[in-house]
């Protein structure tokens, strides 16, 4: 090891003679002087001053602050994501609205085979026993949905609309007044058992009513 | 009193000033230490105003932090250390202050040396230009390789003592004095032709 430095220090011989024979270099005559003065007034200048040490404080202002934000940002996108499902929500509201409706008319078309002159009388009735609180006779609020390709409740529930396409089987946000070509974004659910049984039980209480007026105007007649 | 401190060693006279705080065996180890460190830093950095600066910043260093240096160490290696590092952290202020400068001229960035670099070797072989021409290019050399180069090849440290110094090992210091002597023999092919 020691004959490589050797060879090594014979290669550069030349140049570390001559690095050996620069000049030395003193310090000037008033070296001492300029010191002591310096001493005596304190005169330390940037020596006396430490490199500034880690500082957690200023480390950790900025970054409680960054994780903070992300916190809330995670705090308010669920409920970012819950005003989307109200929107949703309207929709289904509006699918429930038009499924009983549907099933109304059904009733109504089957009472009128039965009995026509009565049943005028009776839809009169029905309409203003629903027209006061039957939401599907208000003006409805601007939907970004359209109206004419909601489901049918009754075959969602059977599930006779399985085969039929996307648009047909479930509504579909206008595209200005044409509907939008492209349905892909149509979801295939599962009927939720609760909410099914709830519609069930507004329908039977609709029939209920019916039956009751169609007694009453027997007993009137 | 003062006869004999001057016969105290390096350590025995920073133990005086550590125990006693006797002002004399500052100003022996001042005395003693104040023209190597002044050739290392002016090899180190160049200009004999920063030279001076950096030496005298250094002895106050000395003089503020004595209990900082302990026995087991040589002086000499803990001085240097001190010295390395203020020269090293001029050196750092100085780029940082090229670069931010708006109006800074080429005269401030790099020394002229290339001019001198061609020289006609009748002419090179003049030892005072000769001897800049030595100390430009030692200023090119990367300053990692050129402590190093300054410590054993002209301070005339050992390896050990450089090892100490920079806090390397030694064959770390070895192989770094190896490359800067390269670069240097590099930078003066003009003069050591084969």
């Amino acid at each position: 090891m020691k004959k490589i430095y050797n060879e090594e220090e014979n290669k550069f011989s030349k140049m570390l003679k001559d690095l050996k024979d620069l000049p030395k270099i003193k310090a000037p005559d008033n070296f001492e002087y300029n010191l002591s003065t310096r001493i005596q007034n304190k005169n330390f200048g940037t020596v006396n001053e430490r490199e500034p040490q880690f500082n957690w404080i200023k480390f950790l202002a900025p970054s409680a602050a960054v994780v903070s934000v992300i916190i809330l940002f995670f705090i308010f996108l669920p409920s970012s994501q819950e005003n989307n499902n109200q929107l949703l929500q309207q929709s289904k509201l509006q699918d429930n609205q038009s499924a009983v409706n549907n099933s109304l008319s059904d009733k109504n078309k089957l009472n009128s085979q039965q009995s026509v002159p009565s049943d005028t009388k009776l839809q009169s009735n029905s309409t203003s026993l629903l027209g006061s609180n039957n939401p599907t006779t208000r003006p409805r609020a601007l939907s970004p949905l359209n109206d004419s390709r909601s489901i049918k409740l009754d075959d969602y529930i059977s599930g006779s609309n399985k085969n039929q396409s996307n648009t047909n089987r479930g509504n579909i946000v206008n595209n200005g007044e044409e509907p939008s070509p492209y349905d892909g974004f149509i979801v295939s659910e599962k009927p939720d058992k609760k909410t099914l049984d709830r519609y069930r039980a507004v329908v039977d209480s609709i029939k209920k009513a019916q039956l009751k007026a169609d007694s009453l105007k027997k007993v009137q007649k | 009193m003062n006869k004999h401190l001057t016969e105290f060693s390096d350590e025995e006279l920073i133990k005086e000033y550590q125990d006693n705080n006797t002002p004399e065996a500052y100003d022996i180890l001042v005395k003693r230490y104040k023209d190597p460190l002044m050739n290392f830093v002016y090899r180190f950095v160049g200009d004999r105003d920063i030279c001076t600066d950096v030496v005298q910043d250094t002895m106050i260093k000395f003089y503020l932090n004595k209990d900082s240096y302990r026995s087991f160490a040589k002086f000499s290696t803990w001085i240097y250390t001190i010295a390395g590092n203020l020269a090293k952290n001029e050196l750092k202020r100085r780029r940082r202050r090229i670069i931010f400068s708006i109006d800074n001229g080429d005269d401030e960035r790099s020394p002229q040396i290339e001019d001198k670099m061609f020289l006609a070797p009748d002419k090179a072989a003049d030892g005072e230009i000769r001897n800049e021409i030595i100390q430009n290019a030692l200023l090119k050399v990367k300053p990692v390789y050129r402590e190093v180069v300054i410590l054993r090849d002209i301070q005339d440290l050992s390896y050990e003592e450089i090892s100490e110094i920079t806090g390397l090992a030694i064959g770390t210091v070895k192989s770094r004095i190896n490359r800067g002597r390269a670069q240097l023999q590099k930078l003066l092919k003009h003069i050591y032709r084969e």
